[in-house]
């Protein structure tokens, strides 16, 4: 590409919040399309497949990535507020989520190589929506909640309910994702995560598997899942989980966490891996969790 | 129809007011209105980081930065290191250590390897690798790299 491979692209940079909202409620409005640009990890590589030809239907490229707003990364009691378009670097860099929620940290550590985690978010990482995203099965097994911001107010979605589809979210065309929000489990609760792709740096996931629980009494008093690239969007895992909320953990076998895997993942074949491999490590990355939880 | 943004920013110490489309790739911007070549062009898609630049001190891939995104930054490319007269420890080190081969890496390797040492002047091997992990280098097998960054640390150190 060269400098006029993207020159036809209109572009703003909004100062704050308030004016980046007045702009999409605007567009939204006259139903003009736009862009939200946070790292472009996803937005520039799109480009480079698939150049843009003609001026007419570009969207408007809305630069986000310097909104006060949507920066910095907080705690409030036991609620970590994560800014939408803070970067990986400043999550795995950050003391507090380092100490309070060491798999967000972990996930941090493992997207991409340091030029990438110089410029990924997790607000582009949520509303790209792609199924192997990392960052997004971290929020998942954190149950995470996403402050949607719009003209209309905020309001406060949980991971849960915001996709709905391949690449489908309810985030509506004059809204953005703020902040996301974690409900801090007690420090030193089990967790895990695991990346499994081609290489330690870069690769995308073939497999990637965030777990969280809190453990009392020899069971789950909290249990969140997140896994990447077995379905068409993250996946929760919603059979796993709830085996492992209903019983004594000394109970779950082996076996019985296969089943609910198997239940809860749909891979398929693809330029990464096959079903079959991501059947099979879906399955082991779970029962290595269950097992850990059982050896408390 | 093209439009262009002015923005003024630093590159390499100096400040520069530039007009270019706002769009535009930081990378493309830097070779074709600055005439800053040394950043090279790989993959296009952030994953060889043959195009790193530090922006604000800290290693990105030049190809998925928007130009429009640079207002009152600090860019730093190869040409803000040292030149052939007088090389930098690191620049200094890859060559006796044999750690350039083609060449088309070794811009990117030397600022991700460059920012490391700022911020780290004794690295680890592992703190090394990692830091150079989102380098792509076909030729040397990255160890005679890894080695030179280590030699650079020290003759920093000897200097300092």
């Amino acid at each position: 590409m060269s400098v006029a491979g993207l020159a036809l692209h209109p572009f703003s940079a909004p100062k704050s919040l308030d004016q980046a909202l007045a702009l999409l409620a605007d567009r939204a409005a006259k139903a003009e399309k736009t862009v939200l640009l946070a790292g472009g990890t996803d937005w520039f590589v799109e480009r480079h497949v698939a150049p843009p030809e003609t001026a007419g239907t570009l969207p408007l490229v809305v630069d986000v990535s310097r909104l006060d707003a949507l920066r910095g990364i907080s705690l409030d009691g036991e609620t970590l507020r994560i800014g939408a378009a803070a970067t990986y670097l400043e999550i795995r860099r950050d003391a507090r989520v380092a100490a309070r929620c060491p798999l967000l940290a972990a996930m941090a550590r493992d997207v991409g190589a340091l030029q990438i985690q110089a410029r990924g978010t997790l607000g582009g990482n949520l509303a790209s929506g792609s199924p192997a995203a990392d960052g997004v099965s971290a929020l998942a097994a954190l149950d995470a909640t996403l402050v949607l911001a719009s003209t209309r107010g905020a309001r406060r979605v949980p991971l849960a309910s915001f996709y709905t589809g391949y690449r489908r979210s309810v985030l509506a065309a004059d809204e953005l994702i703020e902040a996301i929000e974690i409900a801090l489990p007690p420090e030193g609760s089990p967790f895990a995560w695991r990346k499994v792709g081609t290489r330690q740096a870069q690769a995308i996931s073939k497999v990637a598997f965030a777990a969280l629980a809190v453990v009392a009494e020899g069971r789950a008093a909290r249990l969140g899942l997140g896994m990447a690239s077995v379905a068409p969007t993250v996946a929760f895992l919603p059979a796993t989980r709830a085996l492992g909320l209903s019983r004594p953990l000394a109970t779950i076998t082996d076996a019985d966490v296969e089943q609910a895997v198997l239940a809860d993942v749909s891979p398929i074949d693809d330029v990464r891996s096959t079903a079959a491999y991501r059947r099979h490590v879906a399955v082991r990355l779970a029962q290595r969790f269950f097992g850990e939880l059982r050896a408390l | 129809m093209s439009m262009e943004t002015k923005i003024t920013l630093t590159v390499n110490g100096s400040l520069v007011t530039l007009e270019a489309p706002p769009a535009a790739r930081l990378l493309d911007v830097l070779r074709e209105r600055l005439g800053l070549t040394g950043t090279k062009e790989g993959c296009g898609e952030g994953e060889c980081g043959a195009c790193t630049v530090l922006l604000d001190g800290t290693p990105v891939n030049a190809c998925l930065v928007a130009f429009g995104q640079c207002d009152g930054r600090e860019v730093t490319t190869v040409e803000g290191l040292g030149n052939t007269a007088h090389l930098t420890p690191l620049q200094e080190a890859m060559v006796t250590e044999g750690g350039a081969q083609c060449g088309i890496c070794t811009p990117g390797m030397l600022l991700s390897a460059e920012a490391l040492l700022r911020e780290r002047p004794r690295p680890t091997e592992p703190e090394i690798r990692e830091a150079i992990a989102g380098n792509v280098c076909r030729c040397t097998g990255y160890q005679r790299i890894v080695n030179a960054v280590s030699e650079a640390a020290k003759k920093r150190e000897a200097r300092a």
